[in-house]
């Protein structure tokens, strides 16, 4: 299987597809973070969290601009039809750990503010995990360098 | 550029099939002249595109061509597949998709080759017509005048009411005539109106709110906003109650109507196709059928005559259902032997082509393979009735006696071209032309 194989499923939004043929690619080419960052998605379609979670964590501390640079059009990035997909829901609202692990992540793609918001409640959690609370930082600090940036 | 990739780009641009590279993320990095004019986009709106947007092909989201050649390891050639241009418009194409390698062998994008066949299937399309239109058989004079005027009123929006006998193929003739309108890719509903108790037909037709009856739990739209912009074919229209008629009569005229148990007007733009088979007059007179629904209904009559009145179409319907029958029952059954064939020809019809479909499916069944269904294995009442009955050989006669001595003039009396035209044998032609006292 090859990563072009892996695009072609990740276009038809057959994510479990592409999930088999990027995780051969990964195994040859464990350096190869564009296919991380698109396995991530691929694992919140598959019912794997954890491991979304995993090598979100992985890429949010190294190079977090390579989730929150995606450009929706130009990369047909699928995140704003899954986040419809699940109703549209609010940080506040209420529902599963893992529906709000996995919309904090898909929002990353898409909206940094609102994933921060994701992180940030999922951080209020009684026995957080240690990684959600770095994530959240990480994110907090793009959004600050950005808005000094704009500023 | 180099030198070499100017040639090469000069060499595709010169070939009349189109031609479009991708990267291996399915981002289109060349595109040559033919497929800009196929396509209909410039050169600078495609690249750096994903080509599922471009080429919007039928096969894009299930089997994309190049996924294919990445999932087998084999090149596609003359895979038959359909685009939409830039306008939207469909065109059927023959494609060709292979992966580009580096030098590590590994996929890093792929080629799709393909040609516009719009013009070969119009053709292909157009010599079909004559012998099968739209899955209607019909050689007579009469069915090709209505295949005829069905092309003739394509371009129209104008009510149609069909009328002939049971069995004559009401329904094929209305899912023609949606076929080739304007309004053929848009919604198409048939309701049959006699199916519906009459208290239900309207709100069938109109939809109904909840509360409207007793059973109406929630807010329903009827057929006729569903069908909104198409086109919708009521069967068994002058089963219709008088009431229903009436609020057909206001949609066919305005265009408007309210949902059963609501006051809110409700507009819609839907092309109808009626078909009836009771005698039109009659039901006129004893007051079934409202004179001005009728009129309304009667812009373009299309008048299907029963079989017995086309007796030239059995050969053909008969060598098309032996084809159908013997596929799905996977059986080799060649023809029909004249004398079954005589039968057939000499049988009223009274179930028109329906009962022709059953009483050969019903042979089929009953025929060994690799054999010729032979009168014994045609239902009793076929043989039963045309043994003993004179009427319908009296009135082929009658009937068919110019069609054939035109066809015999046709081919200047060469018996072998005239019963091949008729798919009969020539015995049977003879005695065709015996029984109607023709000879040369």
């Amino acid at each position: 299987m090859s990563e072009m194989l892996g695009n072609q499923y990740f276009l038809s939004r057959n994510f479990s597809k592409a999930k088999e043929a990027y995780e051969k690619v990964l195994l040859s080419e464990p350096q190869n973070d564009f296919i991380k960052k698109r396995l991530i998605i691929c694992y919140t379609q598959t019912g794997e969290i954890n491991k979304a979670f995993e090598l979100f964590y992985e890429i949010v501390k190294k190079i977090i601009d390579l989730i929150t640079n995606t450009d929706l059009v130009a990369d047909d990035c699928p995140c704003p039809e899954l986040i419809s997909k699940y109703g549209n829901v609010k940080p506040t609202e209420e529902c599963s750990h893992d529906a709000k692990l996995m919309l904090g992540m898909l929002w990353l793609f898409c909206n940094s503010q609102i994933s921060f918001e994701f992180f940030n409640n999922l951080s209020s959690e009684e026995k957080s995990d240690e990684r959600i609370v770095e994530v959240r930082n990480i994110i907090k600090e793009k959004i600050n360098q950005n808005e000094k940036h704009y500023s | 550029m180099s030198t070499e990739n100017k040639f090469n780009e000069e060499i595709l641009n010169s070939i009349a099939e189109g031609v479009i590279t991708v990267d291996k993320t399915f981002k289109v990095n060349f595109i040559n002249r033919a497929a800009e004019e196929i396509m209909g986009f410039k050169k600078e709106e495609v690249l750096g595109q994903f080509c599922k947007y471009i080429l919007k092909c039928d096969l894009c989201q299930t089997k994309c061509p190049i996924g294919i050649v990445l999932e087998t390891g084999s090149n596609l050639y003359d895979y038959s597949s359909v685009i939409y241009d830039k306008k939207g418009n469909r065109k059927p194409i023959k494609l060709n998709a292979a992966i580009l390698k580096n030098s590590d062998d590994k996929p890093v994008g792929g080629v799709i080759s393909f040609r516009d066949i719009s013009e070969l299937e119009r053709i292909k399309q157009q010599s079909d017509i004559i012998s099968n239109f739209f899955g209607i058989v019909g050689h007579s004079k009469a069915m090709q005048e209505i295949f005829k005027l069905i092309m003739e009123i394509s371009e129209s929006d104008a009510t149609v009411l069909i009328l002939g006998e049971s069995g004559t193929g009401k329904e094929l003739i209305a899912n023609a005539i949606q076929a080739t309108s304007t309004r053929k890719n848009k919604p198409y509903l048939k309701v049959n109106c006699s199916v519906f108790p009459q208290n239900l037909l309207a709100s069938e037709l109109f939809g109904h709110v909840k509360g409207a009856f007793t059973d109406a739990v929630k807010d329903r739209p009827g057929r006729f906003e569903l069908a909104d912009g198409g086109t919708i074919f009521l069967d068994e229209v002058a089963e219709m109650p008088p009431h229903t008629q009436i609020q057909l009569l206001r949609v066919l005229q305005e265009g408007t109507f309210e949902r059963v148990g609501e006051s809110i007007t409700r507009k819609v733009d839907v092309r109808v196709i009626a078909a009836t088979n009771i005698e039109i007059h009659r039901a006129l007179k004893e007051g079934k059928l409202r004179e001005d629904l009728y009129y309304r209904l009667n812009v373009i009559p299309v008048l299907i005559p029963p079989l017995r009145e086309r007796k030239e179409d059995i050969p053909h319907l008969i060598k098309h259902f032996i084809e159908t029958y013997s596929k799905l029952y996977k059986k080799n059954i060649p023809d029909i032997s004249d004398a079954a064939l005589d039968l057939l020809m000499k049988y009223p019809w009274p179930g028109n082509v329906r009962e022709l479909e059953n009483v050969i499916e019903y042979a089929i069944v009953r025929t060994k393979n690799d054999s010729e269904i032979d009168i014994s294995n045609l239902p009793s009442n076929i043989k039963n009735t045309s043994a003993g009955q004179s009427i319908p050989l009296k009135s082929f006669r009658t009937e068919n006696a110019a069609s054939l001595l035109s066809l015999l003039e046709k081919h200047k009396w060469n018996k072998t071209k005239v019963a091949k035209e008729l798919g009969i044998g020539r015995t049977t032609l003879w005695r065709m032309m015996k029984q109607l006292n023709l000879e040369e």
